[in-house]
């Protein structure tokens, strides 16, 4: 089987704090994997592990390999612009660049990395991102006017045709309907049953009940510890350590 | 009856203190009515042109190579240290963990309180004295160190105040650590460079201590290359209102009234981009 993504003990480390510790998964193609845990228990540090955001972070030093496509992230001769390209990221609070309009947000990626030819070859881009991302038909005669204008949901689907003009293998979410009325969030969760077909999608979340619903496989963390990995079902149903038993049942943070 | 003098005596502390404020924004109006009071009745578009009377007979003149010293040395010294000011404030936002940043923002932060006289007296002990010539590159390197802590720290101060979770935006689109700040990040810093850069602007338009051992002046010549001397704004009221000429004292009132007019244009310029609503 070849995977989307191998992680083999990885460990993160800000100053002296260990943040992440030991922790080895691998996930399939095509599938939504999800990362739940309590606050705190490093679950966005793992997601910007593995596509190296981390190294914006000047205390936080990385050991162990991720690996796509058998490369590891973390080598010798890996250039960080193309690990970073692999990956479309959208994050907690949906941060669209503010003072870009609505078609640039999604143009800036392909342009700056000259994944297009031409002006057309990048309005035909856009437009099948925003399609993608469910939002082309509310946006498509306000393509010039600010990002800031749309609503906090619309806003974080505009995020997510940012990550998917890029072309990435792997959709990384960091809790990407926290700050999101139920509406928007369950809007939200179909698109991602909808991009599954073309990505492999990592999804990080606080909530076992949206892991339960989206997710294919679920890891649980706990304070920086992979403790239970597994079909969803399985794990929502037989857990297999009593942390993890407590945590789906809701009887911890 | 005690309550009574308390409250007497804190409306007269409040009396004091709002009357003590007042007078401290006192000086601005009245060299603002004093400047304009005197000069503006000289200022024409001949004065921003010609060249100044000779001290007796002849028209009124104008101050034409004092306003051409002035915009060639704000120009270079833009170009020089707008642009060692902004990369050295993006290090310092953006390195600002590292010991050579930490040390660099404490010497720009003592620069700024230095005397700029004596950067005036390092530029002529570089530049002046080597030529055995007062030129227009000195006083131009002199207001380019005048002017460096100024935008550093401001530019330092705009690339701060970007939210992390918009450097991470523009980090996960894959790009490189010099687009990322200055083809995304900039843009979104874009009114706080601008108003570093604007500041600076002002300062290099306004200072006269660093000129005064640099560019020497000229009375009658616009322009004679960056190795010659060259005359500036300030530098012209300097030694104009020195001068026993009642002429030049004319002259003078109506540069300060142009210097004065350029400070308050750039100033309110800046105020008006920093107010413009945050999108």
């Amino acid at each position: 089987m070849s995977w989307a993504i191998e992680v083999q003990n990885l460990n993160v480390w800000y100053g002296d704090k260990h943040i992440i510790k030991n922790v080895s998964f691998r996930v399939p193609k095509n599938v939504i994997f999800a990362i739940m845990g309590p606050s705190g228990c490093g679950k966005s540090t793992l997601l910007r592990a593995m596509n190296r955001l981390l190294d914006l972070n000047p205390h936080a030093r990385v050991e162990g390999q991720v690996k796509i496509n058998g490369i590891n992230v973390y080598g010798d001769n890996v250039d960080v612009t193309w690990v970073r390209r692999q990956f479309g990221m959208v994050f907690q609070i949906p941060n669209p660049f503010p003072h870009l309009s609505i078609y640039e947000n999604v143009a800036l990626g392909p342009k700056l990395n000259g994944l297009v030819k031409d002006k057309s070859q990048l309005d035909e881009l856009v437009k099948q991102a925003l399609q993608k991302a469910y939002l082309w038909d509310e946006v498509k005669n306000d393509l010039r006017k600010p990002a800031s204008m749309l609503s906090g949901g619309q806003q974080q689907r505009l995020c997510i045709a940012r990550a998917l003009a890029l072309k990435p293998r792997i959709i990384l979410m960091d809790e990407p309907t926290a700050n999101l009325d139920p509406v928007a969030s369950s809007k939200i969760e179909e698109l991602l049953l909808e991009l599954k077909e073309d990505y492999t999608i990592i999804i990080v979340t606080h909530n076992p009940q949206q892991a339960a619903r989206v997710s294919d496989y679920v890891a649980f963390l706990y304070m920086g510890e992979l403790i239970e990995i597994g079909e969803t079902s399985t794990v929502f149903t037989r857990p297999s350590n009593i942390l993890t038993e407590k945590y789906v049942l809701g009887r911890m943070g | 009856m005690r309550l009574n003098k308390r409250k007497i005596i804190d409306r007269l502390m409040l009396g004091i203190i709002s009357a003590l404020a007042i007078a401290s924004a006192i000086p601005i109006f009245a060299i603002a009515v004093n400047v304009y009071s005197e000069g503006a009745r000289y200022i024409s578009l001949n004065f921003l042109i010609d060249l100044p009377p000779p001290p007796v007979g002849g028209g009124g003149g104008g101050i034409g190579p004092a306003l051409v010293g002035t915009l060639v040395l704000v120009a270079l010294a833009l170009a020089i240290g707008g642009s060692i000011g902004f990369f050295t404030g993006l290090y310092l936002s953006e390195f600002s963990h590292t010991r050579l940043a930490q040390y660099t923002q404490m010497f720009l932060q003592v620069m700024v309180e230095f005397p700029t006289i004596i950067v005036g007296l390092f530029a002529y002990m570089i530049l002046v004295a080597p030529l055995k010539r007062f030129n227009a590159l000195a006083g131009a390197i002199a207001l380019s160190i005048v002017i460096i802590p100024y935008i550093a720290l401001n530019v330092r101060e705009a690339y701060k105040s970007i939210p992390y979770t918009l450097k991470e935006a523009a980090f996960s689109l894959g790009v490189s650590a010099p687009i990322a700040y200055l083809r995304i990040l900039l843009s979104a810093a874009r009114r706080g460079v601008l108003t570093a850069l604007l500041i600076g602007l002002a300062k290099a338009a306004g200072e006269t201590a660093p000129l005064l051992l640099t560019i020497l002046g000229t009375t009658f010549t616009y322009f004679g290359g960056l190795d010659q001397p060259i005359n500036a704004i300030p530098l012209l009221i300097y030694n104009f209102a020195l001068s026993p000429y009642e002429k030049w004292h004319q002259v003078a009132w109506g540069a300060a009234a142009v210097l004065l007019t350029i400070i308050l244009v750039i100033f309110i310029v800046s105020r008006l981009i920093i107010k413009e609503v945050k999108v």
